[in-house]
């Protein structure tokens, strides 16, 4: 609940002002990413620089598409970032239930043991997580990939779950089992519609882990058709020749349809976060 | 709405468990660091016209930047499964064949001729009388300067490393009288490995030697400390905060006209300048490259060559098809459309082929003439090494090199001397001890 | 009736985490701590039991120590400046100010979007000759001359300024979540009392942030201090790395530039104990109800 608004004065004045200087400061690089990559190449590299495109040009745009494989990393990254939401969700409600709601002996011990995994540096193991991969046979796979991420997400989705279960009140529940309900009922009808929200929360922001990562994508993955687009940017990144219209039109193009998303979902984002909050 | 989500990302993931690729044929694995879209193109081309030959063999390429393709490597040796070719750096190639994890190259060698390829050439990664590694195309290290400023400004090629630093200064232009300079003498890049590759040329080119025959660095000798003092002079007209520049940053400072001379330019530069520059500069008549300078202890120029070797690894599953690969990549038609992917900075392996009419009449060649015959310059007088070689010895008696240019000690240094304004003497002596560690702690050194 | 909750139950829901975690993690991690031990070339195969040497080696190198200094002004610059511009961000964005959600999904942006993204964004707005953010300096006559963004002595100040950007809208999702199950009821009673908007803040607004701010701040401590990307990238290609060689780079370097897996595997364990002894002091000190 927020307080109704008081525009008035110099309060109004300054919240304004931070709003404005927030959004600038969050959202101008995005804006002029997306006007260098409708300029031609040779306005790109102007001194003094220019922020509007002397005229709007697709063709670093066609040019990404028809010199790169951008198509295949978009749909790559899309298909295991979705793949590692649903392993990780799978694993994670029921293992976050049980942290919660059950009392056995290494319950504790295992909630803290899991926040380890974080600080181990992930690029030290790398090399010894490529082998066991290839010993798997999940080496340049997707599969691969997906058991990864969900091995890097669980901790953080567990940690965020538990909070969300945790903010259910225990009554709900046995209320539910008092009338008759069995105890997966009871979860099926009264746990998860309320924690619904943390649970789209968890899987937002294991999607945006598994979405964003570079290392594990750049070192298990070799085949082209393969690559998710973190590699695909970086690769063209890397090349000797930079085309730097073609990668801002790339990155413009990873960001348009996950802002979309966004502004649809974002709402379940801080509803996630806030149920959470209730306890404590 | 949810729940159509989620059973979605099942979906996606069962799928993405079921996508492995299927692997029914002889699967050649080919890693290179030519990462250009037209390049990949072009390897992609060459792939399927060697598979269209050969049914039943596929070829897997991937194309990486060098950092990440170490990385790779690293980890398929680790994991016993290393690809069948893999471009490699001409040291880390010497380094690999030494401990036995490489296969010989001579079958290629032989359907090339022996004859045919450039001595220069040969002399990467040879080992006793077999040829460990074949260098896929040789680009030297250019110094290239601006024609038209140089006219404009009587500057003339220069001979030592003082009539350079005198030049840099000449060039630096305040075009617009405000009291700042708009165009800088020179440029260079300040990232790790283009500071080797300056300190191997320079020394090289100053008479002096960074390792002796027992392995003892020569940091402290008169030659590297000269060749200190003419970095520090140098970067005096280098636009500042060069040290964060990387190679490509220099390029973009040339063709952006904010530098007149590059010292660390490649035939790579040519394509970048026609794609970049204004169009009534992008041409040899405004960006035309010099014979580099050597320094006072020196008589004659190196210029670094860029030549990274194709290496055949041991253990790799399939290295026979491997081998008809890579003599199939050789071929003319094959090897041609290569090439002309980056004609300038491709300098063909084969006298076969530099003499070969259609390459001699592939435009950009024709437009670049001046920039291959610089090339062709240090190549033929064998004034051109690898990274940190100053001795061709050097690539069989000191596999240490790798480490030695992944340390970052040397370029260390040069920060020392250069920005932290530490007298040479000091920050080469810090230099040697931390690079008699490290040769210590790897046993090169008593 | 009480319900029994059978232990066994219990232990079957969290052992499809614990069994992949175990599979993924126990191998390479166990493998990391093992090789510590040993010297080992990373592109040979064959290592060489060294018993302690690595770690001896470690604590006698005084790049690690420059390292360790880096690491801890980035880790302690980003997650100050994350947490004063998140909580200042999210109390912004509770205030029922038009087009909020609209607001709200953009101050989102640079965390959803790949690092690699992030970094040539900033590289480039960056960038000392062609970039617009000196020519806006310059133009504002704010500085007489282009500063070295990727130089010397700025690369730390833009490493800390694109870690920022990228990473204080998770804060702000954090805090704002937080913000709006706050009873309103506790800011009248304030106000009533005479409280101004500062002391509001102090008294009812941070102490209800408290729990969430815990968490926050541990997360993003183990995330900044061990991050490896952004510094990374952002070298790539031009900057000047020996002023941002933080730990993670520098036990990167040492294993896959020096070559020496052993080494940098014994780096990587001495980090990871830094943040073990590091957590557990901070639990001590502010121990909350969070049980993780």
């Amino acid at each position: 609940m927020t307080r109704a608004l008081r525009l008035g004065g110099w309060r109004g004045a300054l919240l304004l002002a931070g709003v404005a200087a927030l959004l600038f400061f969050t959202a101008f690089p995005f804006a002029w990413m997306i006007a260098t990559a409708f300029k031609a190449p040779r306005e790109i590299f102007v001194s003094p620089p220019t922020f509007f495109p002397s005229e709007l040009t697709l063709e670093n745009v066609s040019r990404l598409f028809a010199q790169t494989r951008f198509a295949t990393y978009l749909a790559n990254s899309v298909l295991v970032a979705s793949g590692t939401v649903a392993l990780t969700l799978a694993i994670a409600t029921p293992g976050a239930y049980s942290l919660t709601r059950f009392r056995y002996r290494g319950r504790e011990t295992i909630s803290a043991t899991i926040l380890f995994v974080y600080m181990f540096a992930p690029i030290m193991i790398i090399i010894p997580f490529y082998v066991l991969m290839r010993t798997l046979g999940l080496a340049n796979t997707h599969l691969g990939l997906v058991l990864a991420y969900t091995t890097f997400c669980l901790p953080f989705a567990l940690w965020l779950l538990r909070t969300f279960f945790q903010s259910i009140p225990l009554e709900l529940e046995e209320a539910a089992l008092t009338d008759g309900a069995s105890r997966a009922q009871s979860v099926r009808y009264v746990v998860l519609p309320l924690a619904l929200p943390g649970v789209v929360a968890t899987g937002i922001f294991t999607f945006i882990l598994a979405w964003n990562d570079y290392i594990f994508a750049r070192v298990l993955i070799s085949a082209d058709e393969l690559k998710t687009l973190p590699v695909g940017i970086a690769d063209l990144y890397n090349a000797s020749v930079v085309d730097w219209g073609m990668i801002m039109s790339a990155g413009m193009l990873v960001l348009l349809p996950v802002l979309a998303v966004f502004v649809v979902v974002q709402r379940y984002m801080v509803a996630g976060w806030g149920s959470g909050g209730i306890k404590g | 709405m949810v729940r159509t989500a989620l059973a979605a990302s099942l979906v996606a993931f069962a799928a993405a468990a079921l996508s492995p690729p299927a692997q029914a044929q002889k699967v050649i694995r080919v890693w290179h660091t030519e990462t250009q879209p037209n390049s990949q193109a072009a390897m992609k081309n060459i792939a399927a016209r060697f598979e269209a030959k050969h049914p039943g063999v596929k070829v897997e390429l991937e194309a990486l930047a060098w950092t990440d393709l170490e990385g790779k490597i690293m980890a398929s040796l680790a994991a016993g499964t290393p690809p069948e070719l893999s471009h490699g750096q001409p040291i880390t190639c010497t380094a690999l064949q030494s401990k036995g994890l490489l296969l010989p190259l001579d079958d290629v060698v032989k359907a090339l001729g022996e004859a045919n390829i450039f001595d220069q050439i040969k002399r990467v990664c040879r080992v006793g009388n077999s040829q460990y590694g074949l260098v896929h195309a040789a680009g030297t290290s250019l110094l290239i300067y601006r024609k038209d400023l140089a006219q404009k400004h009587g500057v003339k090629p220069p001979k030592t490393w003082a009539d350079l630093v005198a030049a840099a200064k000449a060039l630096t232009l305040d075009t617009n009288n405000d009291g700042k300079p708009d165009i800088y003498g020179i440029t260079l890049p300040g990232d790790n490995l283009f500071i080797n590759i300056l300190l191997g040329e320079l020394i090289a080119s100053n008479g002096g030697i960074l390792f002796d025959k027992q392995n003892r660095p020569q940091l402290t000798a008169k030659q590297m400390i000269e060749t200190l003092d003419f970095i520090k002079e140098l970067v005096r007209y280098a636009p500042p905060g060069w040290e964060g520049h990387g190679y490509r940053e220099t390029f973009t400072n040339l063709y952006g006209q904010k530098a007149a001379m590059m010292f660390q330019g490649y035939g790579r530069g040519a394509s970048l300048i026609e794609q970049n520059a204004p169009k009534e500069m992008a041409s040899s008549d405004y960006f035309d490259v010099w014979v580099k300078p050597h320094g006072p202890s020196g008589k004659a120029p190196t210029a670094q060559v860029d030549e990274e070797p194709w290496m055949l690894f041991k253990g790799a599953k399939n290295p026979k098809e491997a081998v008809e690969f890579l003599k199939f990549f050789y071929q003319k038609e094959n090897y041609l459309e290569y090439i002309q992917t980056v004609p300038i900075h491709f300098f063909p392996i084969t006298k076969s082929m530099r003499a070969d009419r259609d390459y001699q009449s592939t435009p950009m060649i024709q437009r670049w003439k001046g920039w291959l015959e610089a090339q062709e310059y240090y190549l033929s007088r064998d004034q051109g090494r690898p990274t940190l070689v100053v001795n061709w010895e050097d690539m069989n008696t000191k596999p240490y090199l790798m480490e030695v240019l992944g340390s970052g000690i040397l370029r260390d240094m040069v920060m020392d001397a250069v920005l932290e304004g530490k007298p040479p003497k000091d920050a080469t002596a810090r230099a040697q001890k931390r690079l008699e560690d490290l040769l210590r702690s790897k046993g090169y050194l008593k | 009736m009480a319900r029994e909750r059978s232990a066994r139950t219990g232990w079957l829901l969290v052992l499809p985490a614990l069994a992949l975690l175990c599979a993924l993690t126990l191998y390479p991690v166990g493998y990391g701590i093992w090789i510590s031990f040993f010297d080992k070339h990373s592109f040979f195969p064959g290592e060489r039991f060294v018993a302690a040497a690595n770690y001896l080696a470690v604590f006698a190198d005084e790049e690690f120590w420059r390292a360790v200094r880096l690491g801890l002004v980035y880790s302690i610059s980003t997650i100050a400046l994350q947490l004063g511009l998140g909580v200042g961000a999210a109390l912004l964005l509770n205030e029922a100010l038009p087009g909020r959600n609209v607001l709200r999904a953009i101050v989102v942006f640079p965390y959803v979007i790949p690092t690699v993204v992030a970094v040539i964004i900033w590289k480039w707005l960056l960038n000392s000759q062609f970039g617009l953010v000196n020519y806006a300096l310059e133009t504002a006559r704010l500085v007489d001359e282009p500063i070295s963004w990727m130089g010397r002595d700025w690369i730390m100040v833009s490493l800390i300024l694109v870690s920022v950007w990228q990473f204080f809208p998770f804060v702000v999702i954090a805090v704002l979540a937080r913000l709006q199950t706050i009873p309103p009821e506790l800011y009248e009673a304030a106000t009533v009392d005479g409280a101004s908007a500062f002391r509001r803040f102090l008294h009812v607004t941070l102490p209800q942030l408290a729990s969430v701010l815990f968490v926050v701040v541990l997360l993003r401590s183990i995330w900044m201090f061990t991050k490896f990307d952004t510094p990374w990238l952002l070298i790539q290609g031009g900057g000047a790395e020996t002023y941002i060689r933080t730990l993670p780079i520098y036990t990167y370097m040492r294993a896959f530039a020096y070559y020496e897996a052993g080494r940098g595997s014994a780096m990587a364990v001495v980090m990871f104990l830094m943040l073990v002894v590091a957590a557990a002091l901070y639990f001590r000190l502010w121990r909350r109800e969070e049980s993780l």
